[in-house]
């Protein structure tokens, strides 16, 4: 760390999470509820607090801070809600329909079910212009862009009130000299507008996904530029030293300028640090299969990392949108302590999707909400801490709770508070375990070789039920959990991923010079980008990575190459591990046919230094010293009341051993330990539970 | 023995044999040569165990949801003990339960510490397969014998070691034969994938459990479709459907299903004319397809696909000799799409009056082609199925419009049309237009889906157009009262723009010259219930998207709209709806 402090903020749906480590190894906790309309207040709030808590003013630590980091939601929400803006495409003339088609192809699961619903257009039929442009595979033109049907579609543009336009023609990624004039035209008739071009925005063969990458993008950055020019110019008014870099979904930071006009990079960051995140905390138990479950307010995101490893997926549908650009796999649902509860139309109680959110919240939040959520059944089971204070500000209402739950969910099903109470966080944890499964089972993973990790507010609560669900043994849930993927950003690196197309026979002929210029091109332009973003050069590092196939195929083999430049023997050894490649992943290559290079990628990091974190020792305390008291817990279906010891998380000593029933209260968490489950804190500050 | 399985286990297993068979998918899709493999998803994986009987199918084409379950045990059957570890067995042949001879299914079986306990099974639509006219598709042969290769089944790897001899006399036979060995491997591939998977599974939880757990899945997908069909009251119900005349000049046919229902039991008569000298004609195999087709239509059920869901239905496919239950020497290469997915109309029908909360609209037929010619960028020779140029439109529902561009009939958008930048890449060509076409979804109050148009031009050499399927002349059944007024744009045609323009309504062959483009347009849904009690407004959101004409409007949904105020004449509309 080259200053004080490093301060991680991660803006979720319902709270805004804080972490702020300190060089002297001291990593310190806050939470404030999130405002969506405006998010600095959030973080006006929570740098309020950390104030108060270092005793020192908001100017001084955030001037004294080596970085600021902010991770977002903001693009997955308006995704989500369909609250980008208004859309605007211009396409080549003929295939104005490809967003629509989608390829011709109906989802996987629903093949016989007739009432699953086609995928929600961004840009409806009407707003998808079409222009007569040609260019072929070669990069030449097969005919001119007419420019007056690009002045006209603008022209329709205006009188819809569309607020961004997407550019997308057929094969611009081998000549982008049409989307460029069809750029400036936009830009001159509506200026200020945002507008993007599909062989910037992924400039790779497919003209889908790029078309589809780039009206995501379209439809999303003007609310991500809203959102970062207000941080970045309360930073500034700080007096931040350091532009703030804000987490993309990649698993790398990015500063904003890079953010602003590219969304859809960002469209999932919010979980994307968990792999990393939880690769850290397992590492000193030499745990390297984990499942992240990180359950806020709104959602609940799964990772799965087996053997170190985390996907990094491409070319997906995401949403059910196509994202081209690369994302870290993630599964995502809406259950979270928000998720309300309620019963429907033919008598079953159903828990979420739909969220209370940051406002009005669950009811016992006592801030409007009048339909019970997940948090309200928590705190009717004994779960939660009647008396506490949750975010610093809220204080819980649990007869409001009961009297919710008892209204909405056990009176229309005719039975006790106690049992719909029990019977919400069944479903919830239900829900929770179909969406484990899908990552681990489903894709032949045996969850119970992994270690559950435990992060956000909630997860705790439902934790030791979700792992007993899927049978496995290790919990770990770290000190920083409530705000897991804001202490995941503060340990990663700036990664910009730098694409591009570059077709080519690897064989006596191949063009080698023309690669290797090509290679030294983006990597210059990554440098640059990370020296204007404050890296020096010995910071920088980069890794490469092509893409092949055999001639003939059309799908690519993923092949991580060595930097520095590629001669002869050096591209025999990338044809050699491109064969192995092959093999391993589809068991035989073909030695004897010709291979071709397809696209190109170079990941540019610029390396920022971890922080250090304190190791606690023992200080001898006994599991008394740390005893809050006792209060009636609920651990079964029949409604059976368990006085069950409360132990203040803070208090509590390392290697002491706590046996289920109990809960743990830590001022951003609680865990409840399920009778039959132990619990020990161990030195790098995390819970390790197991069951015996 | 089911009720032992730990239902973790169970859950587990169930996983691992859907990724095992998902990963055989991924690997056909990456490796394969042709677009039919690479792009088109134009194959079904699937997993059987030693009996043999199929204990998984993956979501692939319904074209081979039947046709794979007798052909398995006719394969397993020819070679009787002499089957062993390294055998990789081959084979298309429609006489010995094949779906049509460009359908080459490969069969790997799986041993374990010397047993056999499964088969891997990768069935994959080459892109040809020899014979007079290239892709296969020949509407001048009168006998299988004129349309290509027959393959019995063979094997093609014999103790692991590759029958180099028999491999070559089968890509000998095949034009564009570089596509057709990476094709093979591919299959190869899948079919090796999927057995490293099952092995690394009989590793962890041993042969007994594993069987117990596949006896376990098989009873369940045994009682849910018992308890579908005990939900239907016991009787005899009839559907019937017409197959229009698509160029063979035998005029109009009719195919008739009667479905008995009796308790938890479900048995299907089917009866079809007697078979043509034309390659409409289908074989057991893929008549089981259509069949089934219709079955899961009606049964909506969710995956996984199991041998124990046709425990309780029995299939009689009619009098040997008919089109639906065709035999030596009758020509079938087009049955795939023709009959087969009146055929399933026909059921379809019948399970209507069976089950009417269960009626959906029908999905367009296919009415495809298929594009070969010289590579004049390298100077070999290339063919293919245009998979592109069948995506049809989705009926309409009970509950909502058709998905547009989602079909055909026959494979229920499991077929994926592939980028065009993509199709250009591998193949001389210039894709002019790939959209949804005007008021092509049947009307009702939910609009059936839109159908597609797929324009191409080549690119510096003659190319053959090989044309096939049906839905030129009957368009796209539909349901609970839906009815069309403006035919014409519902149905399917091929039309050649050179200096004049000329549409095709048949199966054709045709040569298109550089300059020429030829534009292949296949049929809409079917929509659902009466277009006039559809809401004014969705009609207008339908025309301010071209979904839909002025005319089409005021016809099909007696809705008047003023297009310059882009709105609806209440009046207007409200006395012609009365009319």
């Amino acid at each position: 760390m080259r200053n004080k402090y490093r301060l991680g903020i991660d803006a979720g749906g319902t709270f805004t999470d804080f972490v702020l480590a300190e060089n002297n190894g001291e990593l310190r906790v806050f939470k404030s509820p999130s405002t969506p309309q405006d998010g600095t207040i959030a973080i006006k709030a929570g740098l309020t607090q950390i104030s108060e808590a270092v005793g020192r003013s908001i100017e001084e630590i955030v001037q004294d801070c080596d970085l600021c980091i902010n991770g977002t939601t903001v693009a997955l929400n308006a995704l989500i809600e369909k609250k980008g803006v208004k859309v605007g495409l211009i396409c080549t003339a003929g295939h104005e329909d490809s967003l629509e088609i989608r390829l011709g192809h109906k989802e996987e699961g629903y093949r016989y079910e007739a009432d699953f619903p086609p995928a929600h257009m961004i840009v409806p039929r009407h707003l998808r212009r079409p222009i007569n442009e040609r260019v072929i595979g070669t990069g030449e033109v097969d005919q001119p862009m007419r420019e007056q049907e690009v002045r006209d579609a603008v022209s329709y543009f205006k009188a819809q009130g569309v607020e961004s336009v997407a550019i997308s023609f057929v094969w611009a990624v081998r000549n982008s000299a049409h989307e460029k004039r069809a750029k400036e035209i936009v830009q001159e008739m509506m200026p200020g507008v945002f507008v993007c071009t599909g062989s910037e925005v992924y400039p790779q063969v497919r003209e889908y996904t790029r078309t589809s990458t780039t009206v995501v993008n379209a439809y999303l950055s003007p609310v991500m530029r809203r959102y970062v020019q207000k941080i970045d110019d309360y930073f500034k008014s700080l007096g931040a030293k350091y532009p703030v870099r804000y987490f993309q979904s990649n698993g790398g930071l990015a500063i904003g300028e890079a953010m602003q006009g590219r969304a859809v990079n960002a469209i999932n960051s919010g979980p994307a640090s968990a792999p990393q995140a939880g690769l850290f905390v397992g590492k000193p138990f030499g745990i390297d299969n984990v499942i992240t479950v990180d359950m806020g307010g709104t959602s609940f995101d799964i990772t799965l990392t087996k053997d170190g490893q985390t996907n990094l997926n491409k070319n997906i549908d995401f949403l059910r949108y196509r994202i081209g650009v690369p994302m870290i796999q993630v599964e995502t649902l809406g259950a979270g302590g928000g998720s309300l509860c309620q019963v429907d139309q033919y008598g079953m109680l159903q828990v979420g999707p739909e969220s209370a959110g940051a406002t009005p919240g669950p009811v016992c939040y006592g801030k409007g909400g009048t339909i019970p959520a997940v948090t309200d059944a928590n705190l009717v089971l004994g779960y939660l801490n009647p008396d506490a204070v949750l975010g610093g500000t809220i204080n819980l209402d649990r007869d409001a709770a009961i009297a919710a739950v008892k209204k909405h969910v056990a009176d229309p099903l005719g039975i006790s508070v106690e049992k719909a109470a029990y019977g919400i966080s069944t479903i919830v944890n239900l829900n929770m375990v179909n969406g484990i499964r899908r990552v681990s089972i489903e894709r032949g993973y045996d969850p119970r070789d992994f270690a559950l990790l435990c992060a956000g507010g909630a997860a705790g609560m439902h934790i030791t039920a979700l792992a007993e669900e899927i049978g496995s043994t290790t919990v770990l849930v770290p000190k920083v959990s409530s705000v897991f993927c804001a202490f995941g950003q503060i340990i990663s690196d700036v990664r910009y991923n730098y694409l591009a197309s570059e077709p080519m026979r690897l064989d006596d002929d191949a063009n080698l010079d023309a690669l290797n210029a090509k290679f030294e091109d983006l990597e210059q332009q990554g440098r640059e980008h990370l020296i204007s973003d404050g890296f020096n050069t010995d910071d920088i590092s980069y890794t490469r990575s092509v893409e092949m196939r055999y001639v003939g195929q059309i799908h690519e083999c993923n092949v991580e190459i060595h930097p520095g430049k590629i001669c002869r023997e050096k591209m025999s050894a990338i044809l050699d591990d491109f064969h192995k490649r092959h093999e391993e992943l589809y068991t035989y290559s073909e030695p004897h046919n010709p291979v071709e290079l397809v696209n190109i990628e170079s990941t540019m990091v610029g390396n920022v230094a971890k922080p250090n974190f304190q190791t606690l020792e023992s200080r001898g305390d006994t599991a008394e010293d740390a005893l809050i008291g006792y209060r009636p817990a609920l651990f079964d279906a029949d409604g059976h009341w368990t006085d069950t010891a409360v132990y203040s998380g803070p208090k509590l000593d390392v290697g002491i051993e706590i046996s289920g029933p109990a809960v743990v209260e830590e001022p951003t968490t609680n865990i409840v330990v399920r009778p039959g489950w132990k619990l020990v804190l161990e030195p790098n500050q995390c819970y390790r539970l197991t069951r015996s | 023995m089911s009720t032992s399985v730990d239902p973790i286990t169970l859950a587990v297993v169930r996983g691992a044999l859907e990724t095992a068979q998902r990963e055989m998918t991924l690997t056909l899709e990456k490796t394969g040569r042709s677009s039919v493999f690479n792009l088109a998803h134009d194959y079904s994986n699937a997993l059987f165990d030693h009996f043999p009987e199929m204990i998984l199918q993956g979501q692939d084409i319904p074209i081979h949801l039947g046709s794979l379950i007798p052909a398995m045990k006719e394969v397993a059957g020819f070679f009787g003990d002499d089957i062993h570890e390294g055998d990789v067995i081959y084979h298309n042949d429609p006489a010995y339960k094949g779906s049509h001879i460009l359908d080459c299914c490969m069969y790997k079986p799986v041993f374990y510490k010397g047993e056999l306990v499964f088969w891997t099974v990768c069935k994959g639509h080459l892109t040809d397969i020899g014979g007079p006219v290239p892709a296969g598709y020949n509407p001048a042969a009168t006998e299988i014998y004129a349309e290509g290769l027959r393959i019995p089944p063979v094997k093609l790897w014999e103790k692991g070691k590759r029958r180099e001899d028999v491999v070559n006399l089968l890509l000998t036979n095949m034009r564009a034969r570089r596509d057709q060995e990476g094709d093979l491997n591919a299959q190869y591939g899948a079919c090796r994938v999927g057995e490293r998977n099952l092995i690394a599974l009989l590793d962890k939880y041993g042969v007994k459990q594993i069987q117990a757990c596949i006896a376990e899945l098989k009873n369940m997908a045994d009682r849910q479709m018992r308890s579908l069909i005990e939900a239907v009251p016991d009787g005899e119900y009839f559907g019937s459907a017409v197959l229009e005349d698509s160029g063979h000049g035998f005029g109009e046919m009719e195919i008739t299903s009667k479905v008995t229902i009796k308790g938890d039991k479900l048995h299907i008569e089917v009866q079809s004319p007697p078979q043509i000298p034309y390659f409409i004609n289908s074989y057991e195999g893929n008549s089981m397809s259509g069949v089934y087709l219709g079955l899961m239509m009606f049964a909506q059920l969710p995956p996984p696909y199991n041998e124990g869901l046709y425990r309780c239905v029995s299939v009689d496919l009619g009098k040997k000799g008919t089109l639906c239950n065709a035999q030596e020497p009758a020509p079938h290469v087009n049955c795939t799409t023709t009959p087969m997915e009146t055929l399933t109309d026909a059921v379809r029908k019948a399970l209507e009056q069976a089950a009417p909360e269960r009626v959906a609209a029908s999905w367009g037929h296919a009415s495809g082609i298929n594009i070969a010619g010289i590579d004049p960028r390298t100077g070999e020779q290339y063919v293919t199925m245009v998979l592109a140029s069948i995506i049809s439109g989705a009926g309409a529902t009970q509950v909502m419009d058709g998905w547009h561009a989602c079909g055909p009939l026959c494979c229920f958008g499991a077929l994926s049309s592939g980028d065009i930048e993509l199709l250009e890449y591998s193949y001389p060509i210039i894709i002019r237009r790939y959209g949804l076409i005007q008021d092509s979804g049947g009307a009702g109050m939910y609009r059936g889906g839109s159908g597609t148009v797929w324009e191409v031009e080549p690119i510096d050499h003659d190319m053959t157009v090989v044309a096939f399927g049906e839905g030129r002349q009957i368009p796209t059944m539909g349901a609970a009262g839906a009815e069309n007024q403006l035919i014409e744009p519902k149905l399917g045609k091929l039309v050649v723009k050179g200096e004049q323009e000329q549409v095709y309504k048949a199966n054709t062959i045709l040569t298109v010259k550089p300059g020429e483009r030829v534009a292949n347009f296949n049929p809409g849904g079917g929509g659902f219930g009466n277009p006039k009690s559809r809401p004014p407004e969705a009609v207008l959101s339908d025309y301010q998207n071209g979904l839909i004409s002025l005319e089409a409007a005021s016809q099909e949904y007696g809705v008047v709209i003023d297009s310059r105020s882009m709105s609806v004449d209440q009046q207007a509309t409200a006395a012609l709806r009365q009319q």
